[in-house]
């Protein structure tokens, strides 16, 4: 398991890490993922996104636990400016499904959960499940706003606000609901929600240079839980390795 | 019985008018709770996440715009005929809702003093990147599809733009569709379905 960038002494090492993938320019590369030895088919999704966990991640939780095959296309930084003007809405992650393609990364795990029966029994454990994995994405909004969004001088109050009552506000609610729910987000058992708060937890904790999740021990042990989903666990095992 | 579902959300059409729409739609009695926003403060620490819109159906208060516009869309049909096509349309939703929430950011944020130059500078974007940046491939998507945003038929894609388009065009202060007639036609066609404009012209009269 790779160490976890935020370790004491490890930040500037990571930095030099983050400098280096700034300054020179990376070819687009992907990585193809054949479960199949016998599949000689191309695989018939393709997910294009930053070399980074990030807003691609959940999907690529999704398809690992699915055990779907798909491009795993990783663009760089200098790249994207070319490809944003013939892409949807200029917006990434996006992913190419029978020849349409299609962003908004959080659809496009509902998408894949309801082929995996993560998206509920009926509508409306739909609805909570939405609502659980919508709430988290706005906490991940409110934070790349901070880190990505904003100017250098407002940084350091921004930050005392995320630290001292956003991530408190969500993250405290979000303990309660797990342990009101048997160890999972919604109806005492797993679904998309759950995969989406694991995936999205080291990128958050990257960006504020902490395990956000210290003093939840209830999600701590949800996280672990699904990152120990064997298909999971296999994926972050060899995932290419990022900062975010 | 059940009780009737009930709606939470400040005293304007807003980012609510999407669900009220779907929900005339869908011919589903409700109870369209107002919060006067200057008691907002003290109302929204009853709420979940301390935000609206809320719907309270089933014994749970449910947050989350999106959530709650695709169910509430999921009950009147209005999610495609199958996962492929249902996707598809959440997808064109949530860039809907992604331009909504440029207008949260420009209009409905509290700012500081010394923040109103920034605010003036969103707001300039807005009008002049972002809306003809949106509208524009909107307007291309809904030519391309025979008048509706996804395969050629109504979804609720279609109702939440149709929905939305008022209220920004009232934080702009000008219509925004003038330059695009092929939207300009879906929000009459949305508006003028019988059961959505009966909620028109009867819901409350509200500057937003």
């Amino acid at each position: 398991m790779h160490k976890r960038p935020w370790s004491p002494g490890a930040i500037s090492a990571v930095s030099r890490f983050v400098l280096r993938q700034w300054r020179h320019s990376r070819l687009a590369y992907s990585v193809e993922e054949h479960h199949c030895s016998a599949c000689t088919m191309a695989p018939k999704y393709k997910l294009t996104y930053f070399n980074t966990r990030g807003l691609g991640e959940p999907i690529r939780y999704m398809l690992a636990y699915g055990d779907i095959d798909y491009e795993d296309i990783r663009i760089s930084f200098e790249e994207w400016p070319k490809l944003k003007a013939d892409s949807p809405y200029g917006l990434m992650p996006f992913i190419e499904i029978n020849g349409k393609v299609i962003n908004q990364s959080t659809s496009i795990c509902r998408y894949f959960a309801k082929q995996l029966d993560l998206a509920g029994k009926d509508e409306f454990e739909a609805l909570q499940i939405d609502a659980t994995a919508d709430t988290i994405a706005d906490l991940r909004h409110t934070i790349g706003d901070y880190w990505w969004r904003s100017e250098e001088k407002d940084k350091p109050k921004k930050r005392e606000i995320l630290v001292n009552e956003t991530i408190p506000k969500y993250l405290s609610r979000f303990e309660k609901q797990v342990q009101d729910n048997n160890g999972y987000f919604v109806n005492g058992k797993l679904s998309y929600a759950d995969l989406y708060l694991a995936a999205n937890v080291e990128y958050l904790s990257a960006v504020m240079k902490s395990n956000i999740l210290d003093g939840y021990p209830n999600l701590k042990a949800l996280v672990e839980k699904v990152d120990n989903i064997p298909k999971i666990k296999a994926w972050i095992n060899k995932r290419p390795q990022s900062y975010y | 019985m059940a009780s009737k579902p009930k709606l939470t959300y400040l005293n304007m059409r807003g980012f609510a008018e999407p669900i009220r729409y779907l929900l005339a739609y869908a011919n589903i009695e409700y109870e369209d709770r107002r919060i006067n926003p200057v008691d907002f403060p003290q109302e929204k620490l009853s709420l979940p996440y301390g935000q609206v819109p809320v719907l309270e159906i089933n014994g749970k208060m449910i947050n989350q715009s999106n959530a709650i516009t695709r169910f509430v869309a999921s009950l009147c049909g209005l999610t495609g005929s199958d996962d492929f096509e249902a996707f598809q349309i959440h997808a064109m939703a949530d860039t809907i809702m992604d331009l909504r929430n440029f207008f949260g950011d420009s209009f409905w944020r509290p700012i500081e003093q010394d923040e109103e130059h920034v605010q003036a500078r969103k707001e300039e974007h807005l009008r002049n990147d972002i809306i003809p940046f949106y509208l524009s491939r909107f307007e291309k998507t809904v030519k391309e599809n025979n008048g509706y945003f996804v395969n050629g038929k109504l979804s609720y894609a279609d109702v939440m733009f149709a929905a939305l388009e008022l209220h920004f065009s009232n934080c702009l202060e000008e219509d925004i569709t003038s330059s695009y007639p092929v939207l300009k036609e879906l929000v009459e066609k949305v508006n003028t379905i019988p059961r959505i404009k009966e909620w028109i012209d009867n819901r409350p009269i509200t500057e937003f």
